[in-house]
């Protein structure tokens, strides 16, 4: 079918949302809770976008707005970008020690206001830490509590029984806004600490025991062949391919 | 079986068994009426019934008698024995528990013959006050389960969502979406699975609609439910109601079980091919989750948020099956428009908002209550001529509708006609029909902040907009209250409450930044006068005021020297009185109580 975005005419296939539309032909919309891995949450409404249908302009999440025939996108509004200005302020207050909202701040140039900034926070609420916790299938984690208490976190902040320590979710926050403690032995996420393994070709410690018994599980793999870090892994598997192509 | 017409030589008392009037002891009043009754010599035949809510909890407890029409309020379980032997017996009427109409000081006989009575219409509310609301028999005697057997023995599913559609019916629950339309999409929907859902979470602080017509009619809502299911071919229905409303779960859930044995419910119902049962699914007590699609998320057992509503839930709701969901009252309609025929129904009304309206009318409002009128009377109708009036014969200065994201409307828009379009033109919404009036000794600034504060806890905290604009909110206007805050502030306050309401996820996030928009648009000056004075000119933002006493109109009578919570007052009799401000804590006592307006604030 065929949108319009930015006066843009564009050929997408239904059932795509008006963000992966947009990216597919290079047009960028401002997101901070979407990730490709996993599509759209309609949370943090950066991507907020103007919609003209045959009977109505209304502005949409993009992420989460299914693609119509014949529809009209802008992706940028002087109300749009007052309003995305106003949500990186917002959680600017929230996150004032990430680099990453720091340089939001900036870029959108926020106005100035008198509210209190929470000193050594970093968390927007974005949860790719809890969409990514799902998604490895442990679900771990997740937004507790309600309205303006809403944070992440284990069930009743206690170390959790699932959690294998894989760190996807302070891998995928874009804030770093989740404490991660490493060392040769160990490492402690969430209150829990977990026991390293070395990688039996370099010796580089690589995951813990936990995430090798879960990907052990899942794939049937033996826990030996899992061993080996990811690193060591692609060495391996170049030589192989250079020897074939000799 | 109870009977419903009461013979001549037989009489019934009802006693009014609503959440408020068992607060204050009429399960009490009934139990001794009962036992009272059985061992006495009267040699009238009487039969004792717990009602739903009357709506006039200012007055209760509640009792009627009929045939001979008379109400008597609050009384006590140490008047039964008087009302036996006078009322009962002898026919006579005890003056003193009869009302006292404030304007003419006569005590009346019947509540129908008082104004907050006459002016109403009853439809929603028709039953409640009159049945048991856990004898099915006594529903059924007020043509109950009428319409069903109507729908489906004379009419198709069709016909059915059209009728609906003729007779105008939208939403009571807030948004006011036609109820027709939102049916007829769910039948374009092709699926074998259809819900059907009512929405019992009524969550506003203050609002008693819902919860009084499931606790006092609960088959009405049962009968329209099982009418939205034959229209739109639904199996299965749900009735979401907070677990707080524990009256409303047992009345419900009696009536459920009620209406199976009779065949009401389950397989073949009345002989026809439909197919239906209901169940009660009791919610955890969060205000989002009377948004739809957190209610829906919530009946399935997750967290209660709302997603985006960009495909509906007539199209894929509960599971991702087409669903209809609508409020209480909105069920409560429907009986009545089949019975009566969409154009007897929506002959009352306004053009665009058609049939009545509940409302529960608090604050400071002579005859708080349920009221249930016309859509279009004025609010002038209802606080004064209903309402009676302001309390202690205070000025209006504004009544807050449509919950806790509605707005404030101001007095001099008094004479506007209360239906969906008018509230939203004025920055306010129907929302569930809360009405909250508020005298001129209310601080806007302040109730902005109250709102937002309510809002703050109850927001589901899924998208930024909501979540951290109403956590911003909340520190700006309690900075106002406190005499801090810049012009800088009020701006960045109007940009939050304009994102919030263009960008946030659900319809709560949309509304919430109402009280500060609605407030600022009528009441600007207050704000300023915070800001730029720290003044509030009120009197009840305790760090901007200061009272003092005018000697000029105080006649030493000491009543404020009384109720003086600290003794910061003191002074000679019949001299003028004085108020020690290093003691004085500010909570204006004095002022409410002085009969000479002598207490001022600074």
């Amino acid at each position: 079918m065929k949108i319009m975005i930015d006066q843009q005419v564009l050929e997408v296939n239904p059932g795509v949302t008006i963000l992966e539309a947009a990216r597919q032909h290079g047009i960028h919309i401002p997101t901070l809770c979407y990730h490709e891995a996993f599509g759209g949450q309609g949370m943090c409404r950066m991507c907020m976008v103007e919609v003209k249908t045959s009977h109505s302009r209304k502005v949409v999440a993009a992420c989460t707005y299914p693609v119509q025939s014949g529809i009209e996108v802008q992706t940028s509004t002087p109300e749009i970008e007052k309003g995305r200005r106003t949500i990186v302020a917002l959680l600017y207050r929230n996150a004032p020690d990430s680099g990453f909202m720091q340089k939001l701040y900036t870029d959108y140039d926020c106005p100035e206001n008198g509210l209190a900034v929470n000193n050594g926070e970093r968390c927007i609420l974005c949860r790719l830490c809890v969409r990514a916790c799902e998604e490895i299938g442990s679900s771990a984690i997740s937004a507790v509590l309600r309205g303006t208490e809403k944070r992440i976190g284990t069930p009743f902040d206690e170390a959790s029984a699932v959690c294998i320590g894989c760190a996807a979710c302070a891998n995928i926050c874009p804030t770093e806004a989740i404490a991660v403690e490493q060392t040769d032995q160990d490492r402690t996420i969430w209150n829990r600490t977990f026991t390293m393994v070395q990688c039996r070709s370099c010796g580089r410690s690589f995951a813990t025991r936990e995430q090798l018994d879960y990907i052990s599980q899942k794939t049937g793999l033996a826990g030996l062949d899992l061993e080996v870090c990811d690193l060591c892994r692609k060495k391996k598997l170049a030589a192989k391919i250079e020897q074939f192509a000799r | 079986m109870m009977p419903q017409i009461i013979e001549a030589d037989k009489k019934m008392v009802l006693v009014c068994c609503g959440t408020g009037c068992l607060a204050n002891g009429s399960m009490e009043v009934y139990q001794e009426l009962q036992q009272q009754l059985a061992n006495s010599n009267v040699n009238v035949s009487t039969y004792t019934k717990a009602t739903g809510c009357n709506g006039w909890c200012e007055k209760g407890p509640l009792v009627k008698i009929i045939p001979d029409d008379i109400t008597y309020c609050q009384v006590a379980a140490k008047d039964v024995a008087e009302v036996i032997a006078k009322t009962i017996g002898k026919g006579e009427l005890i003056n003193r528990l009869l009302y006292r109409d404030p304007k003419t000081k006569q005590r009346v006989k019947s509540h129908h013959q008082i104004d907050f009575y006459k002016k109403q219409h009853k439809v929603a509310l028709r039953n409640i006050g009159e049945i048991d609301p856990a004898s099915i028999e006594d529903y059924i005697s007020r043509d109950g389960y009428q319409a069903l057997n109507k729908v489906l023995h004379t009419m198709g599913p069709g016909q059915v969502v059209e009728e609906v559609i003729r007779s105008g019916l939208r939403g009571r629950g807030g948004g006011g979406f036609p109820t027709g339309q939102k049916w007829k999409a769910c039948t374009d929907v092709e699926a074998s699975v259809r819900y059907i859902i009512c929405n019992g979470d009524e969550g506003d602080p203050g609002a008693f609609m819902d919860r009084s017509i499931m606790e006092g009619d609960p088959h009405t809502v049962i009968e329209g439910m099982i009418i939205g299911a034959y229209a739109v071919e639904a199996t299965a229905g749900f009735i979401y109601v907070r677990d707080e409303y524990s009256l409303a779960v047992k009345n419900l859930g009696i009536a459920i079980q009620d209406a199976r044995q009779k065949g009401f419910l389950g397989e073949n119902i009345l002989g026809s091919r439909l197919s239906f049962d209901i169940e009660i699914v009791r919610g955890g007590g969060a205000f989002v989750c009377g948004e739809e699609t957190a209610l829906m998320a919530s009946i399935e057992g997750n967290v209660g948020e709302p997603r985006d509503k960009y495909v509906y839930p007539t199209e894929k709701g509960l599971w991702g099956q087409p669903t209809v969901i609508n409020n209480v009252e909105t069920w409560a309609n429907l009986p009545v428009i089949i019975n009566d025929g969409a154009e007897a129904w929506a002959s009352i009304g306004t053009e665009g908002s058609k049939g009545t309206k509940v409302f529960s009318l608090v604050g400071k409002v002579i005859n708080t209550g349920l009221v249930e009128v016309p859509m279009g009377t004025t609010l002038r109708e209802i606080i004064y001529e209903i309402g009676g009036g302001i309390l202690n014969k205070r000025k209006l200065k504004a009544v807050q509708t449509g919950g806790p994201s509605g707005g404030c409307i101001p007095a001099e828009m008094l004479d506007m006609p209360v239906d969906f379009d008018s509230l939203t033109a004025a920055g306010s919404m129907m929302g569930s029909g809360g009405l909250i009036v508020m005298d001129d000794r209310t601080c806007m600034v302040e109730i902005a902040r109250y709102y937002v504060n309510f809002l703050a806890g109850e927001s589901c905290g899924k998208c930024t907009p909501c979540r951290e604009g109403l956590k911003a909110m909340l520190e700006i206007l309690s900075n106002f209250c406190q005499g801090k805050g810049s012009d800088a502030d009020l701006q960045f306050l109007m940009d939050t409450s304009e994102t919030m309401q263009m960008m946030s996820l659900c319809a709560l996030g949309r509304t919430a930044a109402n009280p500060v928009l609605s407030t600022l648009r009528y009441f600007k000056d207050e704000y300023l006068a915070h800001i730029h004075e720290q003044h509030c000119p009120a009197g009840v933002c305790r760090d901007l005021t200061e009272f003092y006493i005018d000697p000029e109109p105080c006649t030493g009578c000491g009543l404020c020297a009384q109720h003086c919570p600290v003794e910061a007052i003191s002074g000679e009799k019949k001299e003028a009185h004085v108020i020690d401000q290093a003691i004085c804590i500010r909570c204006g006592e004095c002022r409410n109580q002085c009969k000479f307006d002598a207490v001022m604030i600074r």
